[in-house]
């Protein structure tokens, strides 16, 4: 390009050090004591906590009392496997992709999956941030299943933290409707989104995309692979069309 | 208008009232979603000028409207209010649906909330397709819309049969103000389909 | 020692009685308890399809809340059933006026989870193009605030001068509203030739831009009795219903994750400064935007002489598959902190996306500010925090 000036620096920001969220999580875990099951330091990236659904509000607030007073959001993630998603190699996809790509993901799923950890099927995630430290805290709690009324397990109910964060309000309307989690003490656990007469918890995994069982996914003629002969001569016509019309240069 | 649904019209005076009515289209903004920017641009910037059409955007009332732009993506929650708002609109009115979303869910088509195509709900005259369709797009579908008003037949939209009107031959049929906006419009965006006698679902 | 009343002092003094206790009585009579405003879903003060349920007493707002999901598309799930290049196509949509912006955080996710790290020129790239959404998406809100308290001409001249931005993010793109241009460790395309001085010379209008806005609205007195000391939110309540952005930092808390927290852009490889202002009222949101605004043009600006040279797009192979893990990231997008939680389990698209909208978070503050609040005011208040509608419901 005739414009560049060259002016090349490579390195560009320099990570947060590590030394820096590591005594982060060392000073959460002594100021939270028991309440931490586990916390994660990701190199430059996040700070995972993962704290006991007992604690939760009381971790919350000392938090909020320790300088992460900016609310980021709350949701949860529902961890089993759904009958449709693309989160996994299916036989249509493994077929597509290349040697080098499989040893890449597939050898140290396990490990790695659940950063802060998590065993039952329903996690609480929630972020806060320290305007005043500039960093940010991703902080995790399993929510167990308990035994309802009519015989079937549902997620236990969590204490809600609105009075600790007022935004929370909302949050934790929308993942009680997305994912059925209940919040004891929240004023009005109504829907936000879906109507009033919608049945079901979109975001839980066994929700069904109904359009999606009436009609096939169009996107998969995209990832189908082209010969390499028919590869080569789609290309040579491309190159032929390109220099024919002089624009190279 | 009681003569117009009894006698029929001779030809000049039923083309005179229908050059009127196409040329001064109160236009009610339905924006619901990324294609209302479009819309604004189209009707609110000063490149697009869509007043040269004769299409004026100003009701704030569905009561006062003759065309509604149904633009953006009509979900499940808001279907109700859509079919209630057109229902306020005085005949005879219509309506365009702009954007894939309006017309067929686009790229929400497998999504839990959200209704694929405001067809289902009310008649669309006019389908402009595109996400989002240029301004152009849109200046090119109420053209065409204008084009259709040109050829019905008043009693028949009187009595609020269906109409059913021939379709475009060439674009010498094209209303004086069409050649303007067609040749500003992108030919991939500017065909917009009309289907004729869209029906009541 | 003051003089005695006079006979004319005296009766207007009784007069006055006289009007206050007729007031009081026609006050008692009139009392018909509260009554409830329904604006939205279709209105037109409310852009996009939001409605708020307003219980008055009288001229005053007893309660505001704000009902939506009339936009719900459901990106979350979606993005669960799609492939991550499919991902961004819908991520676009979130915020439509700054679509570029919506792209990178989730970009930088998945290259955070496969440990790619896209060119500096790339980078480059995206900060620019960034910076012309940011330009793109607020521009039409220092045009359109003018709208929410009654003045119609500076709108015109928002969409008049926002063309010129979004003929500058076509060039590169393709596509004025919706690019899908960023690509997992890189971009799609490189600028095309003739580009930076084309740029240059719209950022100097857009300059011209906020110095007519500046004249045309900010030195209005009529704007300035509107906005002054109308909903007014101090840093602490900001702080704990998650406002981010122009509103955050219109309530003096100094915070912006472009020189913060910055995951890899090349902000801090250009001199520019964070506006604050410590009203937290309405007028003080338009002040930062505007300051913001200006403050973009010249990052373009200084960005745009610099440009590295070399590749933009680092080696990643065709099919994309993102090894397990989670990652978030988040930037300062034109409406506030925009940030993805993306949650891997090695396959082509992703487990779980949990997508932190800023207007979600902004908007949840309106019940709380609007108590007490005059009817006028709502839309003022409104207008000043600035959503997009797709943002809220997502």
């Amino acid at each position: 390009m005739a414009d560049d000036t060259g002016d090349d620096q490579a390195d560009g920001a320099a990570a947060p050090g590590d030394e820096a969220r590591d005594a982060l999580a060392a000073e959460l875990s002594e100021l939270l004591g028991d309440a931490v099951v586990e916390s994660h330091v990701e190199a430059g990236q996040n700070l995972w906590l993962r704290i006991d659904i007992e604690h939760w509000h009381a971790a919350m607030s000392a938090l909020h009392d320790a300088g992460f007073a900016y609310f980021g959001f709350l949701s949860a993630v529902d961890w089993t496997d759904a009958p449709e998603g693309r989160y996994e190699d299916t036989e249509f996809d493994a077929a597509g992709v290349g040697e080098e790509d499989d040893e890449a993901s597939s050898a140290t799923a396990e490990e790695t999956v659940r950063r802060g950890g998590g065993e039952t099927r329903f996690q609480l995630l929630a972020q806060l941030h320290s305007p005043a430290r500039h960093v940010a805290v991703l902080i995790k709690a399993d929510v167990p299943e308990a035994a309802s009324s009519d015989g079937s397990s549902a997620p236990a109910s969590v204490p809600s933290i609105i009075d600790v964060f007022a935004g929370a309000d909302w949050h934790e309307r929308e993942a009680h409707e997305m994912f059925g989690l209940v919040f004891d003490g929240h004023p009005n656990l109504a829907h936000i989104y879906l109507p009033t007469e919608f049945e079901g918890h979109p975001l839980r995994k066994d929700f069904p995309l109904l359009a999606r069982a009436v009609k096939p996914w169009p996107g998969v003629v995209d990832i189908e692979e082209i010969p390499p002969e028919l590869e080569a001569q789609l290309e040579a016509e491309v190159m032929a069309e390109f220099e024919a019309s002089g624009a190279g240069t | 208008m009681a003569l117009v649904d009894k006698v029929k019209l001779p030809k000049p005076l039923s083309w005179l009232l229908n050059f009127g009515r196409a040329r001064s289209l109160w236009v009610y903004q339905w924006g619901l979603a990324c294609c209302a920017i479009e819309m604004g641009a189209a009707f609110g910037s000063p490149r697009y000028d869509v007043m040269r059409l004769g299409v004026i955007p100003f009701p704030a009332s569905p009561r006062q409207a003759d065309l509604v732009v149904i633009s953006g993506t009509v979900t499940d929650k808001m279907a109700p209010v859509i079919r209630r708002l057109y229902e306020q609109m005085p005949e005879p009115k219509y309506v365009i649906s702009m954007g894939s979303c309006a017309n067929c869910g686009g790229p929400y088509w497998d999504s839990y909330s959200v209704t694929k195509g405001v067809d289902q709900v009310i008649p669309v005259d006019v389908y402009v397709p595109g996400c989002p369709p240029r301004p152009e797009a849109l200046l090119e579908g109420i053209v065409l819309l204008q084009e259709r008003i040109q050829r019905e037949d008043m009693q028949e939209r009187w009595r609020g049969e269906p109409i059913v009107v021939p379709p475009s031959t060439s674009s010498s049929t094209r209303v004086p103000a069409a050649p303007n906006a067609s040749s500003t419009a992108p030919t991939s965006a500017g065909a917009p389909a009309v289907p004729a006698g869209s029906a009541q679902p | 020692m003051s003089p005695p009343p006079t006979a004319s002092a005296l009766r207007e003094q009784q007069a006055y009685v006289a009007a206050q206790a007729a007031d009081a009585r026609v006050n008692v009579e009139l009392d018909t308890g509260d009554m409830t405003l329904n604006i939205g879903p279709q209105h037109p003060a409310t852009h996009g399809t939001l409605r708020i349920a307003c219980q008055l007493d009288g001229e005053q707002v007893i309660s505001a809340e704000p009902l939506m999901g009339y936009m719900h598309r459901g990106y979350e799930k979606l993005c669960e059933v799609r492939t991550y290049p499919q991902c961004t196509t819908l991520i676009n949509r979130i915020d439509w006026l700054g679509s570029f912006a919506n792209e990178v955080p989730f970009i930088l996710a998945a290259e955070q989870l496969m440990g790619v790290e896209a060119p500096p020129r790339a980078q480059w790239i995206r900060t620019i193009l960034f910076e012309l959404s940011r330009i793109a998406n607020v521009s039409l809100f220092l045009g359109d605030m003018g709208v929410q308290v009654g003045a119609l001409t500076p709108v015109f001249f928002a969409f008049r001068d926002r063309e010129r931005v979004l003929n500058q993010i076509e060039e590169v793109t393709g596509g004025r509203f919706h690019p899908n241009f960023d690509r997992i460790g890189g971009l799609k395309d490189d600028i095309p030739r003739g580009w930076i001085a084309e740029t240059h010379a719209v950022m100097a209008k857009m300059r011209g831009f906020c110095d007519e806005m500046e004249d045309l609205l900010m030195g209005n007195e009529i704007f300035q009795t509107r906005c002054r000391s109308v909903g007014v939110i101090p840093g602490d309540v900001a702080l704990s219903y998650g406002l981010s952005g122009a509103n955050l930092r219109a309530s003096g808390v100094d915070w912006d994750l472009r020189r913060d927290a910055n995951p890899g852009l090349a902000w801090d490889q250009v001199d520019w400064r964070v506006w604050t202002h410590p009203d937290g009222d309405s007028f003080a949101r338009y002040w930062v935007r505007l300051q913001e605004t200006r403050e973009a043009t010249k990052i373009v600006d200084q960005l745009l002489d610099g440009i590295p040279s070399g590749p933009i797009m680092a080696k990643v192979p065709r099919i994309i598959k993102v090894p397990a893990g989670e990652a978030y990231v988040s930037t300062e997008n034109p409406l506030g902190e925009m940030g993805y939680y993306v949650v891997s389990k090695g396959g082509l698209g992703p487990f779980r996306v949990k997508i932190r909208t800023p207007s979600f978070s902004n908007i949840s503050v309106v019940p709380w500010v609007m108590r007490g609040t005059y009817v006028p005011d709502i839309i003022t208040i409104l207008g000043s925090l600035y959503f997009i509608l797709g943002d809220i419901d997502r």
